[in-house]
């Protein structure tokens, strides 16, 4: 619903926003930011927050520039993949073993490893001198304005969604979340969904961030500051539970894409970029009410 | 002799840091019999029962189950010996279907290749036909849990136990924040329960709870057995005066 009245009312707005083109750029966008919210719902949903995954996305795009520059970019696609998930396990150790709210633990991880890629560029720019193989199968124009990222994000889609809502693995995740001790009781490992959870996030977003820097073939230390708010924002709006539980992935992808129609919407339509900040606090606002208000009725 | 015996605890200890929760505790359940755990709040109850359903692991002691020692050291192992817990408000999500929670833990999968996948048809089938058994109206097992009352969750908790074949049935406070009427039915499946042959440990701090169904009494004070009644043998005033005074008894069966 949410989603066609501001797909109807931008397209009024500005002629041009209903092309073919800007819609495939909003895309674009949407792939990397839709990637990591799919990963975030998919924690959320199990319980659990993960504020880190902007600092994932920067440090695991960073790391796959650096070693594609000196070896080929699919071992470094990789390798950069492992070391995310190392940092998710890391994230979900963390949270489980010093029983600190993952709010925290991963506030921790996320300023500690922005930190690292500051320290370690000195704020320097560093640019993608390797081979095209990565960047043809992830960002590179197929037809016309697509590109690959767009098919990738629509297949990640698609497994996400089948794992959560038709495997046994999903129904884990959905009762870890909903309540752990019953879940406990019920027989599910509780602690080993929700590592697992943390690693999948993080690989997502650190998928995310090498999409992008593949896309820009330079990344900066300041790259995806503040994303994973717009991530957990997407999450929310696509109806998924701060609490936990319940959720969806089509939803946050959805709320990916509406984040997106905003930030080009409200660019076309001419209003000022600063803009767009106020209307995603307040669609997040309404979002929330609106998804809470469906809940205890329904 | 000891053939008649479902589960043996022997000599169960249990420290939580200085504090001492079982002191050496014997415990016995006899097959096809409704055995009332009683105690005040702290007497132990729940840690022995946690113990015997995988949650925790007793510091010392030995627990056989159908005269084979049980070892088990999570919930899922002791859920596949055929020990199946209800415990009070905890025993279903309620952010979760109900076909959902039924299966949770024991998922009924299809195989399609390499991958499992949830076989939803049978978990609905199934689940259906639980509902049915305790006799539960709603309009399908896709409904939220959420919607359901105390005594309609506690009874769907229950069918879920017998419908996995459950040996031992364990019920935490079943009756707590349930309407009288409700309480009525949930004894009612609890006699159902045990004419089907499985052994029931019904945990309460109330013994008018608990005293229509149960065949013996065990009372627990302050992590110690304080003895055993069998129900025959008393009135529910003389065992609730028992647990208040905290005396040990003599007589044991």
């Amino acid at each position: 619903m949410a989603f066609l009245i501001i797909f109807v009312t931008f397209s009024l707005l500005s002629s041009k926003f209903a092309s073919l083109h800007n819609l495939a750029s909003i895309l674009t966008v949407t792939s990397e930011l839709g990637i990591m919210s799919i990963g975030i719902a998919f924690l959320m949903i199990a319980g659990e927050f993960d504020l880190s995954v902007s600092s994932v996305y920067a440090f695991t795009g960073f790391l796959f520039i650096i070693l594609a520059n000196r070896m080929n970019s699919v071992a470094a696609f990789f390798m950069a993949l492992m070391v995310a998930a190392v940092i998710g396990y890391i994230n979900g150790q963390i949270t489980i073993k010093a029983k600190i709210p993952s709010f925290i633990a991963t506030l921790g991880t996320m300023m500690f490893l922005r930190g690292i890629l500051l320290g370690l560029t000195g704020g320097n720019s560093v640019l993608y001198q390797s081979d095209n193989i990565m960047p043809h199968i992830l960002t590179e124009y197929i037809t016309g304005h697509f590109r690959p990222s767009h098919i990738w994000f629509i297949v990640l889609i698609i497994i996400m969604s089948i794992i959560l809502k038709r495997t046994p693995y999903g129904n884990w995740v959905f009762a870890t979340g909903g309540s752990e001790k019953v879940a406990r009781t019920m027989g599910v490992n509780t602690n080993r969904v929700k590592i697992i959870n943390f690693m999948v996030c993080a690989v997502l977003a650190g998928l995310a961030g090498i999409i992008a820097i593949t896309r820009f073939r330079l990344a900066n230390a300041a790259f995806g500051t503040r994303m994973e708010l717009e991530a957990i924002a997407s999450a929310v709006i696509g109806g998924t539970l701060m609490t936990g539980g319940f959720g969806s992935i089509l939803g946050a992808a959805l709320g990916a894409i509406i984040m997106g129609m905003l930030r080009s919407g409200l660019v076309m339509a001419g209003a000022p970029s600063y803009w767009y900040e106020a209307f995603v606090g307040l669609i997040l606002i309404i979002a929330a009410t609106i998804n809470l208000k469906l809940r205890n009725t329904g | 002799m000891k053939e008649e015996y479902l589960v043996e605890m022997k000599n169960i200890n249990k420290n939580f840091g200085a504090v001492k929760a079982l002191k050496g505790v014997d415990f016995i359940v006899k097959k096809r019999e409704v055995v009332g755990l009683l105690g005040d709040n702290g007497a132990g109850k729940s840690t022995l029962i946690k113990i015997l359903c995988g949650v925790l692991k007793a510091d010392s002691g030995e627990i056989f189950f159908n005269n084979k020692e049980l070892s088990i050291s999570s919930p899922y192992q002791a859920r596949e010996k055929g020990i199946e817990t209800v415990h009070q408000e905890l025993s279903l999500v309620n952010t979760m279907t109900i076909a959902r929670n039924m299966f949770l833990g024991k998922e009924p999968i299809r195989k399609v290749g390499f991958f499992s996948f949830l076989d939803k048809e049978t978990m609905n089938r199934e689940a259906r036909k639980v509902i049915g058994d305790v006799g539960i109206k709603v309009r399908s097992p896709d409904e939220y849990v959420s919607i359901l009352s105390g005594g309609e969750r506690q009874a769907i908790a229950i069918g879920r136990a017998m419908y996995f074949d459950a040996k031992l049935l364990i019920l935490d406070e079943p009756l707590r924040a349930l309407s009288v009427k409700e309480q009525k039915n949930v004894l009612d499946h609890v006699n159902q329960v045990r004419d089907q042959g499985i052994s029931v440990i019904f945990i309460s701090h109330n013994v008018y709870h608990a005293y229509s169904v149960t065949d013996r009494f065990v009372l627990l004070n302050k992590g110690e057995k304080q003895g055993e009644i069998l129900k025959e043998d008393s009135t529910p005033e003389e065992i609730a005066e028992f647990v208040s005074s905290g005396e040990k008894l003599s007589k044991i069966v």
